[in-house]
């Protein structure tokens, strides 16, 4: 807790550098700051995951009410310390990133305080602490949103939107946070005692509450519209912590609320968390293919990702009601150990794509291309993150996508409805996003960094500064060090689960380098196999110097008996995605529009030919449209209430007046 | 001898059921009808593996019945009237065939669901086969609900049928011979008189497509 | 013999039989299908000598491709060579055995796949975008089918171990039989079609450019890389068929330590892979190439046999 409170400490002096320094300054004092205060936090984390004890921190001054009540336990630290990976990087890129806007005293400022309530939104431990940081966190990022307003029409209606729906699922967890500690004092663990004396129903509709509130920040779908507007409009470093760690925040709170304060509740719950973190899934990995903009494409990819999480969150709960707990652990290990891999490639995913805008100008996909010759260490940490997301052995989303079949594979052992139900899900929706997540990232790397440039910002691009390399880089350790050895690591998920479950007692992995499941006979020792294609790959590279003297000759593509072949001639993002987008028409209900104009002498040949093709969010236009619309229409009905007429509101207060002396009588 | 029995048992359930989803499958007219009486096959061999195990003479009848009428007779009739149509495809069912057949086997799962809750009240090898036989009847309704062509909607109710004779089969060890043999010939009786109705419908409409009817003709 | 040398034979054994039997089951494949429609036909070797041919031949490297280009059929190579290693086909005890997870050899092939696109993409041209782009699209819609019907192997076994489903069948050889396997086979024969890219989904023998899907990710490949390509893909085929055979039919796998079962596990797996080739083969000569917006129906209806399979596998458990 010392540590953890020293980072914190660093983050506000990081915060107040930022709003007192001068600009030179400010960036780099402010930024060291944060990052230290991010290494601190992470440290901290590993300490309580390592020995697995808890430390308090209580103090009446700095809240009213309640005051100030921080809890740092192996659940929570598993959080900070995805955080703190994120966070760390973030930092350091900012120094060479923020330049403009974002350079701003209100912008560094913000962005410390968005980290430093991060890191401390999983250590609070009574209500008041929890919505004070929770709302700070919220407030924080919507400020930055509106940070860069180059792109104005883009940042005001995400920030808008993101406040709206930040708002009200703030207030559904405050409502279903106070249902549940009603007749209690209001820290969790006197919530947590208190909650077996509430009835079931008080508990069912406080855990709805909670969930709605928290879903929706960790963008389950239909709640999830907010994500693909604000993600993409912030700054790159923000993205990055958004992505990786605040939508972390949302799981974080299904799981303290339902496992620790209401101590799992009737399996139900949890076949809902699964319903949510299926159709999330399906519904990210399907709109990511589509997207043709770089980082709502990650967005996207960050909704399908949390959603297997929310599967492995869900089929922990429904295993461990239904009486296996064996396998309820190791669910909701797989959970916790993709969320901090998750962590490691989205944050590097979108910090570079944020170095690909810095560079070209641009995040739209159809307009990039070659950059891998001009941009090789971004076009490397892409690389190595894509694979690690489409679960390429030997990286992270590997190991972890693993686990989590191996707790659904063995599940089915169980014999209940709500289990098998959830098994089944679970398993059809990761098969049907696991292919979908390959078109998406492959279109990603392929057409964004392969091939030849599509404009002229792609063709200019230039690497950008060694700290944001550095940066970058960083962030490609967590998938290849989670990827190579996770048995270092398991024991520390371990711990973190079953500081989630409440059970100290379970260990479903062995000890080792690789992932061992010996009571359920499967393993998988990824340093091994990943010792094997090395060693095919260094054999067919001596072959190859053995072979062929000469180097390789440069000569012309094939084109089909054409001479030239442009740039223009290449497939796009949009045609990449088009097989599957015209499969899925029905899910995706994209707007095609084609517009001929033909020469004037004869309409048999063609002058100029439009092709608009758009992938709207289909939740968004015919859900969530049609109420934004009759809510509007109810306003302006309301409005012809207010005509300006001082006798219609005089009028308005007596009946008023006269309404409540006869309901008084 | 206990295991060949369960295994013939639930290699012909099995077989009725991905009859079923074949349907839903293929376009052509003449495949679906072959599929059908594959089906009616099936059926019957479940009920004579069924008569055998539970010596039980009115079943093997039954299962004689099935062949027949549903194996041989109703595929038939079905040919001849899918015959008077030249244009022999399912070309635009209402729900494209990628679609159908994925919510095909979100209805497999549903019916497995719902009805493993039921069978487990009184396990036994033909009992847990029930769930295939209730997928047999959701995937006959929602062939019926889906498709164009008269004769896709006729295959369709036939598989509901089958459906519901699997379960019967299987959750009774039989049904009474005389309420088979009513059942069957209920369903003969429905395919000829839309036989006469499919052949007076494309002499005067010149199309036995069902969506092209929507107003009563004078 | 002691264990570790017995592991390390067993692999090098599979693996020496992939590179060369690879190649000549595609031989194989295109004999059969020549002589079904009447002609004399290319030899059995024929794609030996191919690969010796092209390993001479000039190492191209299209304009604005980039490191990708070389890379993508080593990658190819080294994911199907370790798959192929690790996987119990003449024996059940491989090198790195306890690794022999079913789902790091789905992964492992999908690497290779991820591969074969980028490189397809690296040159910059069009028909690479379009077989990258098609390949993926194809890839991407049998991946559900692939992923199902190997939980429901997996979940009859109580295991995704492939060691443990070889010997668990073994065990019971009334599983082979059973509708859960044979729905599985089905499910799993539309995605090794699909995966490996023969009639009706994809022509392997095809000239024109707009009706390819494999063919068009590696025009930009000449010589040695080519060579490189074409071992990786035929030894993809051949790992493909082996398990498939090795799964649902495993008499002949050597369980023990010694040499002479050994022998007959080589001995076993040509035969079987033979047999899986002669059967695809048919297939190819019976059925005409689908449309690319047919085949969706196709492999839906692979994932829905699959998903049959895990029922049917849990109703009758």
């Amino acid at each position: 807790m010392g540590l953890l409170g020293l980072a914190a400490g660093f983050c506000a002096v990081a915060a107040m550098a930022a709003a007192f320094l001068a600009r030179r300054a400010r960036v780099v004092v402010s930024s060291s700051l944060g990052a230290l205060g991010c290494l601190l936090a992470g440290a901290s984390a590993l300490v309580t995951l390592i020995t697995g004890t808890t430390s308090t921190f209580y103090t009446s001054h700095l809240l009213p009410g309640a005051g100030l009540s921080l809890t740092l336990d192996p659940l929570g630290a598993i959080f900070i310390l995805a955080t703190s990976l994120v966070g760390v990087a973030a930092c350091v890129y900012c120094v060479s990133y923020a330049h403009g806007p974002m350079a701003s005293r209100a912008a560094m400022t913000l962005f410390m305080v968005f980290v430093l309530t991060l890191l401390v939104v999983p250590a609070a431990s009574n209500v008041v602490s929890f919505m004070f940081v929770w709302e700070l966190m919220a407030l924080s990022s919507l400020l930055l949103i509106l940070t860069d307003q180059s792109r104005n029409d883009d940042s005001r209606s995400a920030a808008l939107w993101y406040g709206v729906m930040t708002q009200l699922g703030a207030a559904s967890i405050l409502l279903g946070l106070l249902l549940a500690s009603r007749g209690s004092a209001s820290t969790f663990s006197a919530i947590s005692a208190h909650a077996a004396q509430l009835s079931p129903n008080v508990r069912s509709f406080a855990f709805v509450l909670v969930l709605l509130g928290f879903s929706s920040k960790a963008g389950a779908v239909p709640l999830h519209v907010w994500l693909p507007k604000a993600h993409p409009a912030a700054p790159s470093p923000v993205s990055a912590l958004m992505s990786g760690s605040m939508v972390a925040m949302g799981v974080y709170g299904i799981i303290r609320v339902g496992q620790g304060l209401l101590h799992g509740g009737t399996v139900w719950w949890w076949v809902a968390v699964v319903t949510l973190g299926v159709v999330s899934a399906f519904y990210g990995a399907l709109h990511s293919t589509t997207s043709t903009d770089l980082k709502r494409l990650l967005a996207y990819s960050t909704i399908d990702i949390q959603g297997l999480v929310l599967i492995g969150v869900g089929a922990a709960g429904v295993l461990g009601d239904s009486g296996q707990p064996f396998i309820a652990h190791l669910a909701m290990m797989a959970a916790l150990m993709l969320v901090v891999a998750h962590a490691g490639f989205k944050g590097a995913l979108f910090l570079s794509a944020g170095a690909v805008e810095r560079a070209t100008g641009t995040r739209d996909l159809d307009r990039l291309g070659g950059l891998i010759h001009t941009m090789p260490v971004t076009a490397f940490v892409v690389a190595i993150s894509a694979c690690s997301i489409m679960a390429v052995p030997t990286l992270s989303g590997f190991s972890s996508e693993w686990l989590l079949l191996q707790g659904l594979l063995h599940g089915f052992n169980d014999s209940s409805t709500p289990a098998m139900i959830v098994m089944l899900l679970g398993v059809i929706s990761l098969a049907l996003t696991g292919g979908l997540t390959a078109v998406a990232f492959v279109k990603a790397f392929g057409i964004g960094f392969l091939g030849q440039p599509r404009s002229t910002g792609a063709a200019q691009a230039i690497e950008v500064p060694p700290t944001m390399k550095i940066a970058m880089l960083w962030l490609v350790l967590p998938s290849v060090v989670l990827g190579l050895v996770p048995g270092e690591f398991v024991g520390l998920v371990n711990r973190a689960a079953s500081s989630a479950l409440g059970k100290t007692s379970l260990e479903p992995l062995d000890h080792g380098t690789g992932l061992v499941l010996a009571q359920l006979r499967g393993a998988v020792q990824p340093a091994e196999l990943f010792m094997g294609v090395v060693g095919v790959l260094l054999l067919v590279s001596a072959a190859n110097r053995l072979l062929e003297q000469r180097r390789a000759r440069r000569v012309d593509a094939w084109g089909g008996g054409r001479d030239v072949q442009t740039a223009r001639m290449q497939y796009t993002a949009t045609s990449f995605a088009e097989p599957l987008q015209r499969v899925f028409a029905d899910v995706l209900r994209p707007d095609t529009d084609v517009e001929v104009t033909h020469i004037a002498e004869s309409r048999y040949y063609e002058q100029s030919l439009m092709y608009d093709n758009r992938v709207n969010d289909v939740l968004e236009q015919r859900g969530y449209r049609p109420v934004i619309n009759l809510v509007l229409r109810a306003g302006r009905l309301a409005q012809r209430l207010q005509n300006g007429s001082i006798h219609r509101y005089l009028a308005f207060g007596f009946v008023a007046l006269l309404v409540i002396l006869v309901v008084l009588a | 001898m206990n295991t060949t029995y369960v295994a013939v048992l639930e290699l012909a359930a099995g077989a009725v059921l991905v009859s079923a989803v074949m349907t839903l499958w293929r376009r052509n007219v003449r495949s679906i009808i072959s599929m059908l009486s594959l089906q009616g096959i099936a059926l019957a061999t479940a009920a004579i593996v069924l008569g055998w195990h539970e010596h039980d003479v009115a079943l093997f009848v039954t299962g004689g019945l099935v062949l027949v009428v549903k194996g041989l007779v109703v595929p038939g009739v079905l040919r001849r009237v899918a015959r008077l149509d030249p244009r022999s495809r399912e070309s635009r069912p209402l729900v494209n065939v990628p679609a159908s057949l994925v919510i095909a086997a979100l209805l497999i799962v549903l019916s497995y669901v719902v009805t493993s809750r039921i069978t487990s009240l009184a396990p036994s090898d033909a009992t847990r086969l029930v769930p295939i036989g209730v997928a047999t009847v959701l995937v006959g309704y929602f062939m019926l609900v889906t498709r164009r062509r008269a004769v896709s909607k006729i295959v369709g109710l036939i598989l509901v049928d089958n459906g519901i004779a699997l379960v019967t089969f299987l959750l009774t060890s039989g049904v009474p011979l005389i309420v088979e043999l009513g059942s069957s010939l209920d369903v003969l009786l429905v395919v000829v008189v839309l036989q006469f109705l499919m052949v007076s419908m494309v002499h005067h409409s010149d199309t036995e497509q069902l969506t092209e009817m929507k107003a009563l003709h004078d | 013999m002691t264990s570790p040398l017995y592991s390390v034979i067993v692999t090098l054994v599979q693996v020496v039989l992939a590179a060369t039997g690879g190649p000549l089951l595609i031989g194989l494949m295109a004999k059969v299908k020549a002589r079904a429609e009447g002609r004399v036909g290319a030899p059995i070797v024929q794609p030996l000598r191919d690969l010796r041919k092209l390993m001479r031949k000039e190492r191209l490297h299209a304009r604005h491709s980039s490191v990708m280009l070389p890379l993508a059929p080593m990658v190819i190579f080294a994911a199907t060579t370790v798959a192929v290693g690790i996987s119990p086909l003449v024996s059940t005890r491989p090198l790195l055995g306890s690794s022999a997870d079913i789902f790091v050899i789905v992964y492992l092939l999908l690497t290779g796949s991820v591969a074969a696109a980028l490189g397809g993409l690296d040159a910059g041209t069009a028909f690479g975008g379009m077989g990258s782009s098609r390949a993926m699209t194809i890839g991407a819609l049998a991946e559900p089918a692939l992923l199902v019907a190997v939980i429901a192997l997996s979940i009859q076994s109580s295991s995704s171990n492939l060691t443990t489903i070889v010997s668990a069948t073994l065990a019971h050889p009334d599983w082979v039989f059973g509708p859960s396997r044979l729905l599985a086979l089905g499910a799993l024969g539309i995605v090794v079609i699909a995966e490996t890219g023969r009639i009706p989904v994809d022509n392997p023998a095809t000239h024109l450019e707009l009706t390819m899907v494999h063919e068009a990710m590696i025009l930009e490949y000449a010589g040695p890389e080519l060579a490189l390509y074409h071992l990786g893909e035929a030894m993809r085929v051949s790992l493909l068929f082996s398990l498939v055979a090795t799964l649902f039919f495993p008499w002949g796998v050597a369980t023990g330590h010694s040499v002479l079962a050994l022998v007959v596990g080589v001995g076993a797996l040509v035969v079987k892979t033979a047999l899986v080739a002669l059967a695809v083969a048919l297939i190819e000569v019976r059925s005409a190439k689908l449309r690319l917006f047919r085949l969706p129906e196709l492999l839906a209806g692979g994932f829905v046999l699959s998903v049959l399979a895990v029922v049917t596998g849990l109703v009758t458990r």
